[in-house]
């Protein structure tokens, strides 16, 4: 027998001899908590709603846990549509007992409309309370709270690629892809500090070997708003040449875009993918899903301004944008990007790499881009 | 039948997770009573959970036509937009409910989440501190207000509200993780190392607890080699590969110094000398 068909069993055999019920209350002592329950319940079926509610604070005073008689509260909190009351003792009652079908529909039923709220004692604060309102105080003064959606850069992780016993690609001439990488980034830092309201962070700053997996690791640790790997690119066709961003999406943009993530991922294991609960609707799947793509959509936006300033001032032909599944990409917490800033495989661009104009042209051409791709 | 034994034993269903026979309940329900909201929003959310995602949005928006206050079908009318990607629908959704219902907690923490993920931190922590403080029972918002807070360095009250998410949730690896990532910018390398370790208790898969070990590892196998000790690099290295095995760092780092340790130990003191 479920939960309300009991109860109405109850209430109509009770209500019969509502008399005695009412008049035992009388004799006050030895009353039991399941004795004050059934009474309030009682009063419930009288409609006698404000009777019922000391009848039952009774109950639960004397049995906090009896999940009956906090349902039964709830209805007769409900009765007098004090309704914030009504779902709190609901609440608790499907705390004690999550099977209760009754106060769960109940509270849905109430909470779908806005309901009062109920006032919270006050209490003394912790010494972490106390710290964090004095540090929100400072921070929160110094902030003004910026309207609008748009996507917004207060903190860049530069991440030269390769480095230590992995050199990159190498030049004709013995130039090197991390050596590149790397003096580009620390080009980049210093332009980025200038400006002096972007924090910058370099997932390496000399030349030793982070693995692939740590270099997101970075952009995470120091809560990055936008991830820039910098690479320079190379191919066993000499006359390759051209600078290309990439960024990371569900599906790759082209042939060539698949078969470069294909080969970056290789090494590597993809994340387990969440694992689906038939009939569960997981809110926070659905947050991290939206946030991903969030997140893609803006790191093409980010490519393709960064791909416009190359495209513009440097002495490289654009070869465009690109998109493809990048495990390093994809597992970084933000908007991210990977520049291939010219071939080092051809003479041409190899040269042109080692000067150190173009190097700061390059740099240059990447603030812009990153101060125009953001709000 | 009555409608409400309809309903009941439809919720009764649902609970138990027989979705089929709660639809068929809250239909009849409906048919009984057409402008019945909740058994509109159970049917909604029933279909949902069976990915019948345009059954489910048909639904919702029949209990906002019938009545526009009913913020709990608004609600998941800006989650579904969300699911579908679209941003400014589902947060005008959510927005909505907010002036209809200026204390709804799930509105508000669902406005700072979309803060957040435009890391716009000042706005996503206004609207999140709302949720808290409308509903301080769910500790995802406590959890989203602490990655705000940590994205402003403002680590005292980050670490307060990861301390509450775990307090309602002990095994929410995120924040642990987080709390991880606030000892080792401090520089407590040791604390933090303690927190990730706790994350691979609760899930020894957690990919961002292993790799922020492997990165804590190899930072401090990198130290040690530079201060010419290196039998704690290759410590800190075969450390890594116990919780990374493929780490190419210290796979390299460690097949380098391993078998040349007394030889190099010697190179590295003299040069120091």
């Amino acid at each position: 027998m479920n939960r309300r068909h009991f109860l109405k069993y109850i209430a109509r055999s009770i209500l019969g001899t509502s008399g005695l019920w009412l008049s035992s209350r009388g004799m006050a002592w030895g009353k039991s908590a399941f004795d004050y329950a059934l009474e309030g319940q009682n009063l419930i079926a009288a409609k006698r709603f404000a009777e019922a509610i000391e009848v039952l604070k009774e109950a639960i005073r004397l049995d906090s846990k009896s999940d009956w008689a906090h349902g039964l509260l709830g209805r007769a909190y409900h009765g007098l549509d004090q309704k914030a009351e009504a779902v709190a003792a609901f609440r608790e009652a499907v705390r004690l007992n999550p099977a209760d079908t009754y106060s769960r529909m109940m509270i849905e039923i109430i909470t779908q409309k806005p309901i009062p709220r109920l006032k919270r004692p006050a209490r003394p604060l912790s010494p972490l309370e106390k710290a964090a309102k004095v540090e929100e105080e400072v921070m929160l003064n110094q902030l003004s709270p910026e309207g609008g959606l748009a996507y917004q850069v207060k903190r860049v992780v530069l991440d030269p690629g390769h480095g230590g016993f992995d050199s990159g690609a190498i030049g004709p001439t013995g130039l090197k892809e991390k050596e590149v990488t790397l003096d580009l980034a620390l080009r980049l830092s210093r332009r980025i500090s200038e400006k002096g309201n972007i924090k910058c962070f370099l997932t390496r700053t000399g030349d030793y070997y982070i693995p692939l997996s740590e270099r997101t690791v970075i952009a995470n640790q120091y809560q990055a708003d936008l991830f820039v790997s910098i690479h320079i690119n190379a191919n066993e066709n000499p006359k390759a040449h051209g600078c290309e961003t990439y960024y990371c999406s569900e599906r790759a943009s082209s042939k060539e875009a698949a078969r470069v993530a294909a080969f970056e991922n290789a090494v590597l294991k993809y994340d387990e993918p969440f694992k689906k609960r038939p009939g569960y609707i997981d809110i926070e799947e659905i947050l991290f899903n939206f946030e991903r793509r969030l997140y893609w959509e803006e790191s093409g936006k980010f490519a393709g301004t960064f791909q416009d300033y190359f495209q513009q001032t440097l002495p490289f032909k654009s070869r465009g944008v690109h998109s493809a599944n990048f495990f390093v990409l994809r597992r970084a917490k933000m908007p991210s990007i990977l520049l291939e800033t010219g071939f080092v495989s051809n003479r041409d661009e190899e040269a042109k790499l080692k000067k150190a104009s173009v190097r700061e042209e390059i740099a240059a051409a990447v603030v812009r881009g990153l101060l125009h791709g953001r709000a | 039948m009555d409608v409400h034994d309809l309903i009941f034993q439809g919720a009764d269903y649902h609970y138990k997770g027989d979705l089929d026979k709660a639809i068929a309940k809250f239909q009849a329900a409906v048919r009984v009573e057409p402008q019945n909201e909740y058994a509109h929003n159970q049917l909604g959310i029933l279909y949902a959970k069976k990915e019948h995602f345009d059954a489910a949005f048909g639904e919702f928006q029949k209990v906002v036509q019938i009545d526009r206050r009913n913020t709990y079908a608004l609600l998941w009318l800006g989650i579904l937009y969300l699911k579908q990607g679209n941003l400014n629908q589902g947060f005008e959704k959510f927005q909505r409910i907010i002036e209809i219902d200026p204390a709804n907690a799930d509105a508000y923490y669902f406005l700072g989440a979309v803060y957040n993920f435009r890391h716009n931190t000042a706005r996503a922590i206004e609207y999140l501190k709302k949720a808290r403080d409308a509903d301080s029972a769910e500790p995802d918002t406590h959890y989203r207000l602490a990655q705000a807070f940590h994205n402003l360095d403002m680590t005292a009250n980050a670490l307060l509200e990861y301390q509450r998410t775990l307090a309602l949730k002990p095994s929410h690896t995120k924040a642990i993780n987080g709390i991880g990532w606030i000892y080792y910018n401090r520089g407590d390398r040791d604390a933090a190392i303690c927190q990730w370790k706790k994350t691979l208790k609760i899930n020894p898969k957690d990919r961002d607890a292993i790799f922020n070990l492997a990165k804590a590892y190899n930072d401090l196998a990198w130290e040690a080699r530079n201060h010419n000790k290196l039998e704690a690099a290759i410590l800190y290295w075969k450390k890594t590969l116990a919780v990374d095995p493929k780490n190419k760092a210290a796979l390299h780092y460690l097949k380098k110094y391993e078998n040349r340790e007394p030889e190099i130990g010697n190179r590295l003191r003299s040069s120091l000398r």
